[in-house]
Formats: C-alpha cells, structure tokens, sequence
C-alpha cells in the first residue's frame, strides 16, 4: 500500500459484503468475457482447419524442412494421420490401440509419405481427419476410451487432440518460418481446462507426493483461475499460487516451453512450484 | 503503486482470480469508501458506493486500461460517477419532496425537506450551487428545487426555454466537476 491508498478503516463487514456480492456477480475461476462456449468436436475441427490452412500455404519445397523428432514437414503431418488413424481403431474398440505408444505406433504413417507428392499427403490427412470429426460428431463424449496409453473421456481426448494439432501446426510453422498461431479463446479455454484438470495426474507421474495446494490462474482470452490439489490428502497442504499467461502454460503443457520462457509470477515454495512447472511441462500434450 | 502492478492485478481479475479482486479491496477501498464518504457525507451511501465500484471492478475487469492510469484513479473515476449519480438522485428527490411540501403547506412538524437539507448530502449541494453563475444558478433551483419543467423554468425566469436548457447543461457540468473536486482528491 502507498501512503497515498490509505483511508479511514472501513466499516466492519464492508470488506466481506463486498466480495460476497461480486462473486455473487461472477464467479471466481471464471474469466471475463467468459469466450463462447464450444464442444470439444467443434474444438477438434477448428484445429482440423487451422492446420488445412497452413499446409495450403505451403510451398513444395517446404514440405522437405526438418520439423519434430528426425520428421520433416510431410512426415510430421504422416504422423496427424496415423494418430487420427488409432483413434478411429479405439472408437471401434481395438484394444491394441489403448497401450500403442504415441510415436510409435504412428511412425508408419510418418514413413510412409516419404517420396508421396506433398499435395496426397495433404488429402490422406484431410480424411483421416474428416473420417475422426464423423466418428465422434453423435458418439457420446463423456464415454471412456483408451489410446496411446490414456484413458479419458471422449471428449477430453478430443481436446488434447485439439491441443496437439495446435502445437504440431506451429511445429510446422516454425519449420518454415510462418509465424505462430493461437487459438481463438473459446478453444484455449478447452485447453487450458484440459491441462489445469489434468495437472494432478502428471504431478503423480512425475513424483509430485507432497500435498500441494496450486492456485493456477492464466491469464489473458482463454484463460482462468484453478484450485488444484495435488500429491498426497492433507489437511494444510503447502500452497503455492502461479500466474501466468494462458498461451505460453499450453506451450509449457506441450513442452514446447521452459518455465524460464515464461513470465511467471509465483507465490509460496519455490521448489515446490518448481515441482508444479515440471509436472506440467510431463503433460507433453503434443 | 506501480502500473505494471496495476496490469498484473488487471488481467488476474479477468483471469477470474478472487484473491486478486481481494488485494484489490483491500489496497484501494479505504480511498473510495474515504472519497465516497466525504461527497455523500453518509456512511451506508459511501458503503454502496463502494460495493457498486468493486462489483462493477470484478464483472468488467476489462474497462479498466492499465495504459491509460493508474487502477486508482480509476476505482476514484467510477466511484465519482456513482457518488454524482446518488447526489443526482438525491437532489431529484429533494425537489420532489420540496414541491409536494409547497403544494400541501401547514403540514406539522419539520418537513422531509428540512430534515433532507439537514444533511451533510444537501450541505455538499447547496455550497456547489451557490458557486454556480447568477444565471445558472435560477435555472438549477427552478427545475431541481421547485421542480418546474425546463419550459417552465425559461417562463419564470424570463429567458427562451433554448437558453434555460443550455444553461442546464452547463450547471450540471459545473457542479459535477466541483462536486468531483470533492470526491477523491488529486491521485
């Protein structure tokens, strides 16, 4: 407080009338604006088009560029299709898929575009992921599925694959020099809920059991604020709060950020936030 | 306090960060509550006031612009508005009871008016009227005091209704920058 903020005490009751009444106006954790609301298909096929878009206006040429983990462009794209591919094997409900690795189990689909015209690349990819958005424009998203080693509903599945779109059309754009995008903010607000609910299952992957109070909150379109509660229950967990802005924690979730890339503001146990980043950098949702 | 904490503060608030909105109560409502109290002269009004500015604080966090000042000069231009809103409404409500006492004369007792002009509120009113132009002045105390219509007003005081209506206009914004002078001070 300044010299210049202080006042006469205020009347008893004031403060917590106050507040009462503004959170009675907005609820806390909820932004504003709240963006509109979308369903996670919706969300999927806006990442669908945002990476279309890109990929349209590549030039040949750059489809060779190296891109992400020994791929160049076509075979980064290769691999959106053979992921759309193991999702269409889970919703028919081949458990094999439900324990395939990630990379793995779609490096034949990567390998296979090599020597392909970039342009049928392109098309394999748009049905597949047409063939995805068809499957799961009626299904039930609250349903359960297994792939890739996740078990979630369908409709956080939906999001996360919204999530890696995202980040695999900046892996492109960065590849060719394009500049990055950003989702609009009713598709960062999946995200960003995708990644604060999923924050406790990464802490405990990455041995996070030190009953931790996180109060999340992100900043900017898309954003929010978030209790989480991670590690072990306890009745005074240590609290740690963690500011930041809501493009660059999905970059963190995607591990295509350090936290010293980020403009963090943090409270309580630094080590302990440490611990907070590190899980949320494990979520790797790319 | 500086900007950049003001910006931080802002985009928490519209992160939808309670433990923001309460910084922001506690580093700023003793000002307003202050100001509010020293326009308004009553402490359940100076309470709305401030109630009414941290509320509109927390649903619209984006009205406020970190570029442009300070979050306290701004909590202090909201809660000048609202405090000249409530002394607007005050003044109507002044005229009203005014006109109806003239209206039903030999009523006992005090009159709402008396007790109304008794306080602090009316004090505040009147010493901002009296520093208004000769001209301005009568037109305010026709239409606010003895609640004539603008019409009515120009044919009392002898001037074209266009005259008494911009005369008005003026009176009004001269009182709402001494009214303002009085709310919270420099920031």
């Amino acid at each position: 407080m300044t010299p210049g903020d202080r006042g006469p005490a205020l009347p008893a009751g004031l403060r917590d009338r106050v507040l009462a009444a503004s959170l009675g106006a907005r609820a806390a954790g909820l932004p504003a604006p709240v963006p509109a609301q979308i369903s996670p298909v919706e969300a999927l096929r806006r990442g669908v088009s945002a990476v279309g878009e890109t990929l349209r206006a590549l030039p040949r040429e750059d489809w060779g560029r190296p891109a992400l983990r020994g791929l160049d462009v076509q075979g980064l794209v290769g691999h959106l299709t053979g992921v759309d591919e193991d999702v269409h094997r889970c919703l028919a409900g081949d458990p094999e898929v439900a324990a395939a690795s990630h990379v793995g189990s779609t490096q034949p689909a990567a390998a296979r575009q090599a020597g392909h015209p970039p342009e049928d690349t392109r098309a394999e990819w748009r049905r597949a992921a047409g063939r995805t958005i068809e499957l799961v424009a009626t299904a039930d998203l609250h349903a359960e599925v297994a792939v890739h080693g996740l078990r979630l509903p369908l409709g956080l599945l939906l999001v996360v694959r919204a999530f890696e779109l995202w980040v695999h059309d900046n892996d492109i754009r960065q590849a060719v020099r394009m500049p990055p995008s950003v989702p609009d903010a009713s598709t960062l607000r999946l995200m960003t809920e995708a990644a604060a609910g999923l924050l406790p299952h990464a802490a405990a992957a990455t041995g996070l059991t030190e009953p931790t109070s996180v109060h999340l909150v992100l900043t900017g379109p898309g954003g929010g604020t978030w209790d989480v509660l991670m590690g072990q229950v306890a009745p005074s967990p240590a609290a740690v709060t963690i500011v930041t802005d809501a493009v660059g924690f999905c970059r963190l979730a995607a591990n295509r950020a350090t936290p010293d890339m980020l403009e963090l503001h943090v409270t309580g146990d630094p080590g302990r936030a440490n611990a907070v980043l590190a899980a949320a950098s494990a979520l790797a949702l790319d | 306090m500086g900007g950049s904490n003001d910006s931080l503060l802002a985009a928490r608030l519209a992160a939808g960060d309670d433990r923001a909105l309460a910084e922001a109560f506690d580093r700023l409502a003793p000002a307003v509550y202050s100001g509010a109290l020293r326009v308004l002269g009553d402490d359940a009004a100076a309470q709305d006031v401030v109630q009414d500015v941290f509320v509109e604080l927390w649903r619209h966090p984006g009205r406020y612009d970190p570029a442009v000042g300070t979050l306290r000069t701004y909590l202090a231009v909201l809660a000048r508005h609202r405090a000249v809103d409530l002394v607007r409404s005050e003044l109507r409500r002044v005229a009203r009871q005014e006109h109806s006492y003239r209206l039903a004369p030999g009523q006992p007792g005090p009159s709402p008016c008396e007790e109304v002009m008794a306080s602090e509120v009316a004090t505040a009113v009147r010493a901002a009227i009296r520093l208004l132009p000769d001209g301005q002045r009568r037109v305010v105390e026709l239409v606010y005091f003895t609640g004539l219509t603008c019409r009515e007003a120009a044919k009392a005081a002898g001037i074209p209704e266009g005259t008494a209506k911009s005369r008005l206009r003026l009176a009004i914004a001269r009182l709402e920058t001494v009214l303002d002078r009085q709310l919270l001070g420099p920031s």
